[in-house]
């Protein structure tokens, strides 16, 4: 039988917010409205809500694409709805829909407890720790986009458990985790399908200058990895361009997924670096045409990126203005440039069976691309990102016709609270 | 420029003499030329992995596509797809299929073919008439696909799975061959169930067309390039007064062709074609490449063989073209004559006859062995008495009814 986690997950939620409500019944002349970043409401020590708004609306310039339609001008990624707060403050809880995804709309629906920061417990929906780029808000990326690798390499959210924490004052962080199925960065069918099985995920990242203040306080690398196990059919990853086109397909898998990565950043004063580098390989046991065993399948992603945050200040993960547009000042302008690569291949020679998705030996195909950007704060509500794109694709090495030199620009209204 | 020695011209003398001597065409035959000339019974094996072979039954509403890799004749191509094709003969038991050589690797073909269709025949249980129907089209000068039969297999285990009609599709390929151009709007009509339409004027929106022409070239283009010259071709036919067709129509559609098509389609009583009580059904449209001009591409003309007294009448009025065809003398006139051309054709020598006769020895031993039929062996061979029947028959009938139109 086919089960609905995300709506489990939401019931089961909601029951609990029930139940806290008719508990904070008696407190309910202590409640306290307030707004300071963002509406909110305080129930005692009870409970406390805060509502988030993002929305963000893109004018797009994309090259047209043999054989693909061409993409509409304005398009809107994400128009989100949530609320986060605490509960009887031992407990943290955030619930977020998308308004435009109307057969999915859940995203985060978790809850996870407070003290003990050294070992804390998240249960629900929500991202399977691996990737930095992927578990950092689509509100506070750098670029437009997230890299591709962190965009199909990664694995996205899913319904699970998890026990994350710090020590060693801060200088090393852990998530490890164990979630329903693969992430919702694959397939529909690969997470449904009755022999899809657990995803093990750990992230371990280290800042060993933490406690000294120098120029090296605000390293960091980190290792992830994850594990699960793929139900047989067309559930490999898949590659998209930057403008949403698909250029290396779902091969026909079986057997166990395994992402390894490595991460990287650093943020001296108004610079910051950072990098990534994802692998995921894909068993193919009886996939052949013939149902004999293929090699495996891989996909790689990395991406080195580096910001300076023009108008003074240190980056954070989110940049709020010292002296906002239109009430004194300029708000805050960052500008930076990336370079990144998603390939695919198999290992084996050149038989002639490059191209079908059983193919034993699938001809390497990657995608360079360039992004150069700025990024505008008005104040800590409105951001303006304007990206130029540089894409190159080549198969077996060589450059595709017609795509050595393609270029997009992207213009993002944000908006978030 | 090169000039010939006197050798070698008489080196190419001979070469010409001896084959209008031997009475062959000078165009060599191509490999897939043995495959859909339906001389012989081949076999083709499609390989591909269990899974999908399951899938391909159990999912056979899908479109989903399969990598298999297609084996003739000892030569196995690799790389292709195939999927699950039909409308109403749709089914999980004996699926018909298609064969896309080029789905994943661009320009790739199956001896010069973009793409195959198997068809199960599973609402045919002589599996011959479409053939039949085809080889007809051809003979009096319309583009129309070749059909032959197979005895199809499947899987590693190279497992029996029944006969086919292999057909080839109208594709690039098939326009390259048949009008020397793959460049223009080709668009296969999609039926709509109870809309029973007959080329009669829709109104000025082109949505309407949408979803009754699927282009299968220029599928990206936008829905003004791709259906105003419909839409324009579809309000000529209506505006054109009826004595008048070929000059109003001139450069938009040829006038004759159609009658032709008209003509074989009420021959061989096929009640599902350009009339039809349903409206017109199965058939392509190719828009010549810079020009206005289109051809109509006869396809699926499998219903056909059985009714043998049709009248040459039947439906014409469930299509305006037809309708106005049959009301001007002048081509009602064409229009039996190409009637008794056809018949002249089918009778001369037994030819239709013959090829009847061959198909039905050629697959007889594979349907016995068909564990995936649908029909019984009685059925298989009453239907065959009745088509070979049909043939002898029809000719004599369609004179006696041009006679007394006359």
């Amino acid at each position: 039988m086919r089960s609905c986690p995300p709506r489990v997950v939401f019931r089961w939620a909601c029951s609990i917010a029930v139940l806290l409500w008719a508990a904070a019944a008696p407190a309910l002349a202590q409640v306290k409205l307030t707004f300071d970043k963002r509406p909110a409401f305080k129930v005692g020590n009870l409970l406390t809500a805060a509502i988030r708004f993002k929305s963000q609306v893109d004018f797009r310039d994309f090259p047209d694409e043999p054989e693909t339609p061409s993409k509409p001008v304005v398009d809107l990624p994400r128009t989100r709805i949530g609320v986060e707060g605490r509960l009887i403050k031992e407990l943290e809880y955030q619930i977020e829909a998308e308004l435009s995804d109307a057969s999915k709309p859940w995203r985060d629906i978790y809850i996870q407890t407070r003290s003990f920061r050294v070992a804390q417990v998240r249960a629900g929906q929500f991202k399977i720790p691996f990737s930095l780029e992927q578990l950092t808000s689509s509100m506070d990326l750098d670029f437009n986009y997230r890299s591709l690798a962190a965009s199909f390499l990664a694995p996205g959210r899913d319904v699970g458990f998890m026990a994350f924490g710090r020590t060693f004052k801060d200088t090393l962080r852990y998530q490890v985790g164990v979630f329903k199925h693969g992430g919702d960065n694959v397939r529909e069918s690969e997470r449904t399908d009755a022999q899809a099985d657990r995803t093990y995920a750990a992230r371990l990242v280290v800042r060993p200058w933490n406690t000294y203040d120098n120029l090296f306080r605000t390293l960091s690398a980190g290792v992830g990895f994850t594990t699960g196990v793929l139900p047989a059919g067309p559930n490999g990853v898949r590659g998209k361009t930057i403008p949403g086109d698909t250029f290396f397909q779902h091969l026909f898998v079986n057997g166990h997924r395994r992402r390894i990565g490595g991460e990287f950043q650093w943020r001296p004063g108004p610079f910051q670096l950072q990098s990534e580098y994802i692998e995921v390989r894909d068993q193919r046991f009886g996939q052949g045409i013939d149902n004999q065993d293929l090699p495996n399948a891989f996909a790689r992603g990395w991406y080195v990126s580096g910001m300076w945050l023009l108008t003074g200040g240190q980056i954070r993960d989110s940049i709020a203005p010292d002296r906002p547009f239109l009430r004194g000042g300029i708000g805050a302008i960052e500008i930076g440039v990336r370079r990144e690569r998603l390939a695919a291949w198999s290992p084996g020679v050149n038989d002639g069976s490059f191209s079908s998705p059983r193919a034993p030996w699938v001809m390497p195909r990657a995608d360079d691309v360039w992004t150069a950007g700025v990024n505008w704060f008005w104040n800590p509500f409105v951001k303006l990102v304007a990206n130029v794109i540089h894409e190159r694709r080549t198969e077996d090495g060589r450059v595709l016709v017609s795509q050595g030199n393609l270029w997009s620009q992207v213009f993002r209204v944000q908006l978030g609270f | 420029m090169r000039s010939c020695t006197p050798p070698a011209l008489i080196a190419a003398a001979l070469v010409v003499a001896l084959c209008l001597v031997a009475g062959r065409p000078l165009v060599a035959q191509t490999p897939i030329d043995s495959l859909l000339d339906g001389n012989s019974l081949e076999d083709l094996w499609v390989h591909l992995n269990q899974r999908d072979w399951e899938d391909l039954h159990t999912h056979f509403q899908d479109n989903t596509y399969y990598p298999a890799d297609v084996e003739w004749r000892g030569t196995r191509v690799r790389n292709a797809a195939i999927r699950v094709r039909g409308v109403a003969s749709r089914n999980g038991h004996k699926p018909s299929f298609r064969l896309d050589f080029n789905r994943y690797v661009t320009g790739q073909t199956f001896f010069g073919l973009d793409a195959l269709t198997l068809d199960s025949s599973w609402q045919d249980p002589s599996m011959i008439t479409n053939r039949l129907s085809m080889l007809l089209f051809r003979q009096m000068g319309i583009a129309a696909p070749r059909v032959a039969h197979v005895r199809l297999f499947a899987g590693a285990a190279r497992e029996y799975v029944g006969v086919y009609a292999v057909t080839e599709e109208v594709v690039e390929s098939f326009l390259r061959d048949r009008f020397g151009e793959d460049t223009g709007y080709l668009y296969e009509f999609n039926h709509i169930e109870n809309d029973n339409w007959g080329f009669q004027d829709p109104g000025p929106p082109l949505g309407w067309y949408v979803p009754r022409f699927s282009p299968k070239t220029h599928e990206f283009d936008s829905v003004a390039n791709l259906y105003m010259p419909i839409r324009d071709l579809v309000q000529r036919i209506n505006d054109a007064p009826q004595s008048d067709l070929e000059s109003r129509l001139g450069g938009y559609l040829d006038v004759n062709a159609f009658i032709t098509q008209l003509a074989i389609q009420n021959f061989v009583a096929q009640s599902d074609g350009l009339v039809g009580g349903v409206g017109a059904n199965n058939f392509y449209l190719y828009r010549f490449a810079g020009k206005n001009l289109f051809a109509l591409i006869p396809w699926d003309q499998g219903n056909a063989f059985t009714a043998s007294d049709l009248p040459p009448s039947y439906d014409m009025n469930t299509n305006v073209l037809a309708l106005k065809i049959w009301n001007e003398p002048k081509y009602r006139a064409q229009y039996l004559a190409t009637l008794l051309q056809i018949a002249d054709l089918v009778s001369t020598d037994g030819f239709l006859l013959a090829e009847a006769q061959r198909d039905y020895q050629q697959i007889r031993d594979a349907v016995y062995a068909d564990a995936f039929s649908p029909y019984t062996l009685a059925q298989f061979e009453e239907i065959h008495a009745t088509v070979q029947e049909f043939i002898r028959t029809r000719p004599d009938i369609v004179r006696q009814y041009v006679a007394a139109m006359q």
